[in-house]
């Protein structure tokens, strides 16, 4: 009977045992799944050398003239991801304004791409929001499909700053801020 | 002369391979049965407890107990929301029970089944089923090749017995039952042939081994097939509205759930165009408004560039692509708008999906916002709306008669503070009410604001559909290993492991000899093997003409 008891007891904690070494181990495996090229904040840089090249974008724009990326080669693009239902973007739409007239002169362009909007909400959106330069119009996603080829935008908003080559610099995941838009800018080879 | 009576137990004394030719377990191959659960004291040495550790896991009480753990731990994730299913029910719970919630979160009861506790729980069962299986295998297989076991000395104690009396000398006499044993696929094991005494030991219903054997590797291939559905696959939930398309990444999914080693770079880079949805309504008799038939027209491309294609998705009929099923899941309606702010420029032009209440007639909430012009709009939409005593109301789910009911707001929309909004609320702390009375729309009607504020029109109706795009590799190997897991279980409970035991001795005339033969199964609970030994007992008699026998069996 004691015996018995003991066994039963024993068994038991071998079991418990087992299982919180396993959920230890489980913890362990699961957690921690992290982009280590991801510095603080949201802005991922890509190393010299090791930069993605793009490919041509092509699309129309939210007026319905052609766009394509290549046309802009030579010059830093900084390509921004938006839409007119999107909060964030709204929260950051003023530093593109701002940043676009402000880099005008020093060989860099803004472009946009509209993603999950309509036209007329869109040019709503740049209007009130003083955006001048060209965006792709994009519902679908197409042009999001076409650089995920080379770099993840998986959120809207998403930055990605190109330099002269057509490679890929750095990308901003969510609301830019202004020091880490230039920061990538100076990656890019642009001086303030 | 017929003497039936009772199987007798073995007394103590029984030779041991009278043992050995009634024991069927896997023992008999000379290894120790390791589900049987046996506890012995563990010894001091690490590899002693490492060992012990490991045969404590693999027997069938632990795995028993890890089965009643998985299911006791199943049972939070079907009784409280789970984040992954239902995260607006997960707020809610926080909500109404403010202490309790944080607790349970900590616990992982919001994601059980992501839960670490629960994936050790599974782990450990999956380990616990291999080192169970892994070694059983090779028992089986080894049981498998064994010959049958000695004739027991007295075959008269068996539960089934026959005797005859036989003309022929004892060899050729258990050589003719041999052949006859042989003849009907029985394995055999005949005595030396130079030996005294002569018997045939015949063995039928290995494939009851071959069952066990595939039952147990079809169950490891079900846990690993949904392992691998769980790890490479992924779910993802889109809102369509008809004329709109969208490609299969990440940003432009409504929701995404990928399995744990798929990350948004690892989609398939379909893309989808809603040309139509059409739902049609039984619209007389008792059962009028019930949906006949859901049917959503798409053109679809497997990659970018890649040649369209069009299908037509139907409740049960999904589209395949890349390996993955997009099923038709939902579906809506999305009145169209237009919006003009005071400056009488356009700031919204957009079918807007409309979310159905739960009242079976499509009536639907859904909200405008027009933030470039700080108009926002709270409306109810009904496919054939009916008045009645000034409430409105939807008599039948089909755009019979659309109308929309909106309440206009005016001011902040709270959507310049970069927080995210979800696109069916309408923050209106920032905001003022424009009318005091709902305002009714139908197709191609205008409201203008008061205060010049600007217009609304209420431009039309489109549908929306919502899609499950669904990845599980996993999914065509499991439902292979479970039909083969059923097909193991059948063998294994509806063959039965016999033996049957022929001996002949020198009869006391001194010519001829006396034949018995023996059966034994090892359960015979759908019956059946008392009519199979007769038989065959009577074939082995009859083979020798004018032989008279004497059977004996329960």
């Amino acid at each position: 009977m004691f015996k018995a008891k003991r066994r039963t007891v024993v068994t038991v904690t071998a079991v418990a045992a087992a299982l919180l070494g396993g959920a230890l181990a489980a913890t362990l495996l699961t957690s921690g799944k992290t982009n280590a090229s991801d510095t603080p904040g949201n802005t991922v840089e890509y190393q010299a050398g090791q930069r993605p090249l793009v490919p041509n974008l092509t699309g129309k724009s939210l007026t319905g003239a052609s766009m394509n990326l290549s046309s802009y080669r030579g010059k830093v693009v900084v390509l921004n991801f938006w839409g007119s239902w999107c909060s964030p973007c709204r929260d950051e739409a003023a530093l593109f304004a701002g940043a676009s007239q402000q880099y005008a002169s020093k060989g860099v362009t803004f472009l946009g791409d509209d993603v999950g909007d309509t036209p007329a909400n869109a040019l709503a959106f740049t209007s009130s929001q003083g955006i001048t330069y060209p965006s792709f119009n994009d519902p679908g996603y197409a042009v999001v499909t076409q650089i995920s080829q080379v770099v993840p935008v998986h959120d809207t908003p998403t930055t990605v700053v190109i330099d002269k080559t057509g490679h890929v610099v750095g990308t901003i995941i969510g609301a830019a801020k202004y020091s880490e838009l230039t920061a990538l800018l100076r990656d890019a080879g642009v001086t303030q | 002369m017929t003497d039936v009576h009772a199987p007798q137990s073995q007394p103590e004394s029984a030779a041991a391979e009278d043992e050995a030719a009634r024991s069927f377990s896997l023992d008999q191959t000379g290894t120790a049965e390791g589900g049987s659960g046996r506890t012995t004291p563990p010894p001091a040495a690490n590899a002693g407890w490492l060992r012990w550790g490991w045969r404590q896991l693999t027997s069938m009480r632990t795995a028993l107990v890890l089965l009643f753990l998985l299911a006791l731990g199943s049972i939070p994730g079907s009784v409280l929301p789970q984040q992954g299913s239902d995260a607006g029910a997960v707020q809610q719970y926080y909500a109404s029970h403010p202490s309790l919630a944080p607790l349970l979160n900590h616990l992982g009861l919001f994601n059980v089944f992501a839960a670490p506790w629960f994936a050790a729980i599974y782990l450990l069962l999956f380990a616990s089923l291999v080192g169970c299986v892994v070694p059983r295998t090779f028992r089986l297989v080894g049981a498998a090749r064994t010959p049958p076991p000695r004739a027991p000395r007295n075959l008269a104690r068996l539960p089934h017995s026959s005797t005859y009396n036989s003309a022929l000398a004892p060899d050729a006499a258990v050589a003719g039952a041999a052949a006859i044993l042989g003849g009907q696929r029985f394995r055999l094991r005949r005595s030396a042939s130079d030996a005294k005494d002569h018997w045939v030991s015949a063995e039928k219903g290995y494939l009851r081994e071959v069952g066990n054997l595939l039952f147990h590797l079809s169950l490891l291939g079900v846990l690993l097939s949904i392992a691998a559905g769980g790890l490479f696959g992924y779910k993802a939930d889109k809102l369509l509205v008809e004329g709109q398309s969208f490609s299969d990444t990440v940003s432009a999914l409504d929701e995404f759930h990928p399995g744990r080693l798929v990350s948004g770079d690892d989609l398939a880079p379909f893309s989808v165009t809603l040309n139509s949805f059409t739902a049609n309504y039984i619209d007389s008799g008792e059962s009028r408004g019930q949906p006949s038939n859901f049917d959503a027209g798409v053109w679809y491309t497997s990659s970018p560039g890649a040649k369209p294609g069009t299908y037509h998705i139907r409740i049960n009929d999904p589209l395949s692509v890349d390996s993955l099923k997009v099923y038709l899941i939902g579906h809506g309606y999305a009145p169209e708008f237009k919006v003009t702010g005071a400056d009488g420029k356009v700031a919204y032009e957009e079918a807007t999906p409309f979310i159905p209440a739960n009242t079976g007639n499509f009536e639907s909430d859904g909200v405008v916002k027009a933030p470039d012009a700080s108009l926002g709009f709270m409306g109810v939409f009904e496919p054939t709306v009916f008045s009645a005593n000034g409430t409105l109301t939807s008599i039948f789910p089909a755009a019979d008669a659309p109308a929309v009911s909106l309440i206009g707001y005016y001011g902040n929309l709270g959507m310049n503070n970069g927080v995210p909004q979800s696109v069916y609320q309408l923050d209106t702390s920032g905001m003022t009410k424009l009318s005091g009375s709902p305002h009714l729309l139908t197709p191609g009607q205008t409201w203008k604001l008061p205060n010049g504020k600007g217009s609304i029109t209420f431009v039309g109706v489109k549908q929306w559909v919502s899609l499950a795009i669904t990845y599980d590799p996993g999914q065509v190997p499991a439902l292979v290993c479970g039909i083969l897991a059923l097909a193991g279980l059948l063998l294994s409970f509806f063959v039965r492991r016999r033996r049957v035991f022929v001996r002949a001795v020198p009869a006391a005339s001194g010519t001829g000899s006396v034949v018995t033969v023996g059966g034994l199964t090892r359960s015979d609970a759908s019956g059946g093997f008392e009519e199979e030994f007769a038989e065959l007992a009577a074939e082995i008699a009859s083979a020798e003409p004018g032989n008279k026998s004497e059977n004996s069996g329960a």
